[in-house]
């Protein structure tokens, strides 16, 4: 079956700022969606509205036509950057946890990733470096068998070898008809495995497009593109 | 593998599996890898990968057959015409690259004479293969 996520008019303050202004954007099928935008954009906002984790935005986010959010909740598989977990548990505690957590966690899947990924199951949270515990995160995001995988920022601060891994595993790991969006400030390491791109500019979606449409449109590159809708805004000299 | 961002990853895919049937890599009627399995060798995305193969289906280089997979078609006037294009395309490239520097016809082909002699070691190491 496709998968369909479609964002209405979705608004959302904190503390009077706003963050995200009138949202709207369907992404359908089975792609992977780069969403882009400065440190502060909205970008971890609008996954975390996507996800049902932030609450209380006006406006509509459904998945497969679903709205309701322990159901979307069940379609949508957010990164988590274990942070509420305590340091001084092993990798293959955290495995367990999310297998009591997620009934669509896929035990068999997990362990060919981990392999994959040299995972040493019997190291603990607080002796992972930067790109291991990203390694880590990505294993246990993608294990779950859900329609939306939402992956934040997983390439940040992360050595380009480990990133090859990375990026090998979403493309061999991720379900056939699942939808993927990847948020990153930095483009050009993930620009090839991109099918879409959609930019949060100015607390709203200034482009919603297709990765090969920018190259044949524009001859630019998806990163000169990105960088081009900042024009002289951003240049000092 | 690295892709230029500036050129679709569709058509770079599409040079990369023509370069590999006119060297022979794959020969008339070979099976091409799975669809997954080349979106992980070229690092780029599985529907990246089917528009590809959906361009050289329609043009005729690749057959796919329900079920089996994809193959390299074995029709020889097709290969033909595929190697006759890559080669004017490549030609073309180079040709067009020195006119801009005002290289006269007759200079090109002097230049290009000397290079290939100078070729000379290179040429052995790929006659190996």
């Amino acid at each position: 079956m496709t998968t369909t996520l479609k964002i209405e008019n979705l608004t959302y303050r904190r503390n009077l700022k706003k963050i995200l202004t009138d949202v709207s954007l369907t992404l359908s099928g089975d792609k992977i969606v780069g969403l882009l935008g400065e440190n502060g954009a909205g970008k971890t906002t609008l996954m975390r509205l996507i996800a049902g984790v932030a609450k209380n935005a006006k406006g509509m986010v459904s998945v497969n036509e679903e709205t309701a959010l322990p159901t979307r909740k069940r379609l949508i598989s957010f990164s988590n950057p274990l942070g509420g977990l305590s340091a001084s548990l092993k990798i293959t505690e955290v495995k367990s946890f999310c297998q009591r957590v997620y009934p669509d966690f896929d035990e068999q899947k997990y362990d060919q990733m981990s392999s994959f990924l040299n995972l040493d199951e019997s190291q603990r949270l607080s002796a992972l470096s930067k790109g291991t515990r990203e390694k880590l995160v990505i294993s246990l995001t993608l294990a779950r068998q859900a329609s939306v995988y939402l992956l934040d920022e997983p390439f940040s601060g992360i050595d380009s070898m480990s990133r090859k891994k990375i990026i090998n595993s979403i493309i061999q790991w991720k379900p056939a008809d699942s939808l993927m969006i990847i948020s990153d400030h930095y483009v050009s390491e993930i620009a090839p495995i991109l099918d879409e791109i959609v930019v949060i500019k100015d607390n709203t979606v200034a482009v919603h497009k297709a990765a090969d449409a920018i190259r044949e449109e524009s001859g630019q590159s998806i990163e000169d593109y990105y960088e081009s809708l900042y024009g002289e805004a951003d240049s000092n000299d | 593998m690295e892709f230029d961002d500036k050129v679709p990853i569709y058509y770079q895919i599409k040079t990369v599996i023509y370069d590999r049937i006119i060297a022979g890599e794959l020969a008339p009627g070979d099976k091409l890898p799975a669809v997954r399995q080349l979106a992980v060798s070229l690092t780029v995305n599985v529907n990246t990968v089917q528009r590809a193969l959906r361009e050289m289906i329609a043009e005729g280089v690749v057959i796919s057959q329900r079920g089996r997979g994809n193959f390299v078609t074995d029709d020889p006037q097709i290969i033909e015409r595929l190697r006759e294009r890559l080669i004017t395309q490549y030609l073309k490239q180079l040709y067009d690259q020195l006119h801009r520097l005002r290289i006269s016809d007759e200079q090109m082909i002097d230049e290009l004479t000397a290079y290939i002699e100078g070729q000379g070691d290179s040429n052995d190491n790929n006659a190996k293969n």
